[in-house]
């Protein structure tokens, strides 16, 4: 009966901890904003400066990485599904797959997943560096806001690049993974895009966007929250990042798991099964 | 009278309040400390290592708060200000921290430069001669192209020094300004310390140094940390002590 009783302490404070974390980096984001909006010296020139090489890095160099990523999978969902889809009987249903599969899951998520591993870690050892070397605080003594001047900007360069990169994961994943599945399994080009135009619906933006910016917010947030959270020694930076990298993906998973459910529970509901 | 307005003359009223101050998990440096800090002057931050000069010099420059108590700057509770109703009084004051400090991805001059171009100090142009006019003055032209990392350490330091009196600070906090930088630079450094005070800046500066001989050439109070407290030393000169 104790062993209960501490399990549930052990969960209950898990739980608490992780209630007190999210409300901590959601009041960055906040934070962050109302620095931007209130710091009357930062010139948009110094935000587009910090916004474009965030791009850059995160958006512009991880295009070859996401492109073998995307035409892998898109080749290989489009290869099982038409395997599987003939066998059944029901190929003409191949858009409404991939569209349901590819774009309203399996994109979002693995671009999520590279956008991490390449630059949430890039983020979070930057700044713990720069909180390390007291940049930051140095930063605060020229009366530089480092929400503004730090935070802000790489948050709206990692939505950008994070959506940007999805729309590429989706463009590449299903165009290069069609003519890439060719060599393997003919299916006429017509009915292949008839389908998957028919599939596409208003809602998939819908998802595709939210699911899109949230994972940009996520990944960013945290990994400059964790960043910023390194107190004066360079030895907590490599403990940091990998938190970030931890948390990052916990989120980004538990969240377009969310709003995977709540999209499905709805159409139950438009159909009447709920 | 507005918050800012208080804030933004040149005067400064520095005092704390009942502060106690501790990093976590850590002896308290400062124990109900009440102190009015003498301005206008030069004051040196003396205590045995690790009594707690660096945070005492990053508390009077509000880059840490007290734990306990208040800090009031002009009378007004730096606990109670926001990072926006601040920055008036945060333009007035330079800090140069004992090590680091500098924004690694940026060159030397553009060290320099940050503070002037990002608050629009000055105009682009004039920005650009003050910092060359002081990297020709201490003979730093040719590294001043480079990034922190690719420089010697003495040059660190001393454009983390020049980056906190770039702004012509009223207030001047120096975490001990003449480590590393060698007799030569130590001694332009003190010079140009005193032809800013002689021009009006920097009227109020608080260093720590263990270097007394140079120190004594800008003829300082002496502030002393002991036991959690804040003592100033009364000065007796060698001209007093003839005379009694």
């Amino acid at each position: 009966m104790i062993r209960v009783v501490h399990t549930l302490d052990n969960i209950g404070r898990t739980l608490v901890m992780q209630v007190i974390y999210t409300w901590k980096i959601f009041s960055m984001v906040y934070l962050s904003i109302r620095a931007t909006i209130l710091d009357q010296a930062q010139g948009l020139r110094t935000i587009v400066g910090v916004l474009s090489s965030q791009v850059y890095f995160t958006g512009f160099q991880a295009l070859p990485l996401i492109s073998i990523l995307a035409l892998a999978t898109g080749g290989l969902l489009i290869l099982q599904a038409m395997g599987n889809l003939s066998l059944l009987g029901g190929s003409q249903i191949i858009g409404p797959f991939l569209v349901a599969l590819f774009v309203r899951e399996v994109a979002p998520l693995l671009t999520a997943l590279v956008v991490i591993a390449r630059s949430g870690t890039a983020v979070a050892s930057e700044i713990g560096n720069m909180r390390a070397n007291r940049e930051i605080d140095a930063l605060e003594s020229m009366g530089i806001n480092p929400l503004s001047y730090i935070v802000f900007p790489r948050l709206m360069g990692g939505i950008i690049s994070v959506v940007c990169l999805s729309f590429y994961f989706i463009f590449v994943g299903l165009i290069g993974g069609f003519f890439l599945t060719q060599f393997l399994h003919k299916m006429p080009m017509n009915f292949y895009f008839d389908s998957l135009l028919q599939a596409f619906a208003k809602d998939d933006v819908f998802v595709f966007l939210i699911k899109n910016t949230a994972s940009g917010v996520i990944i960013f947030i945290i990994s400059c929250f964790q960043g910023l959270s390194v107190k004066r020694s360079p030895h907590e930076v490599p403990q940091v990042t990998t938190q970030a990298v931890v948390k990052s993906i916990l989120y980004v998973t538990i969240f377009n798991l969310t709003v995977s459910a709540l999209f499905y529970l709805s159409r139950l509901k438009e159909l009447g099964v709920l | 009278m507005s918050k800012i307005e208080v804030l933004s003359g040149d005067q400064f009223r520095l005092k704390f309040e009942n502060v106690c101050f501790f990093h976590e998990g850590q002896d308290p440096i400062l124990k109900n400390a009440d102190f009015e800090f003498p301005t206008n002057q030069v004051c040196w931050v003396k205590s045995e290592e690790g009594e707690g000069k660096s945070t005492l010099l990053q508390l009077l420059a509000a880059l840490e708060l007290p734990r306990i108590g208040d800090y009031f700057i002009n009378d007004h509770s730096v606990k109670e200000m926001t990072f926006e109703e601040f920055l008036p009084i945060r333009l007035k004051i330079g800090y140069s921290f004992d090590y680091g400090g500098l924004i690694s991805n940026q060159t030397l001059k553009e060290n320099l430069l940050l503070p002037l171009l990002y608050h629009k100090i000055l105009p682009r142009k004039e920005a650009f001669q003050k910092v060359e006019g002081m990297i020709e003055k201490f003979d730093f032209t040719k590294f001043s192209n480079e990034r922190p990392a690719h420089v010697p350490g003495r040059l660190r330091k001393l454009t983390c020094l020049l980056r906190a009196m770039i702004h012509d600070p009223q207030l001047l906090i120096l975490d001990d300004p003449f480590v590393g930088l060698g007799n030569e630079t130590s001694m332009k450094l003190i010079h140009y310390i005193q032809q800013l005070r002689q021009n009006g800046i920097a009227q109020s500066l608080f260093l720590s140094t263990y270097d007394e001989k140079l120190v004594s050439m800008l003829n300082p109070e002496i502030l002393n940390i002991d036991g959690g407290q804040i003592y100033q030393t009364v000065k007796t000169t060698e001209k007093s002590v003839a005379n009694l």
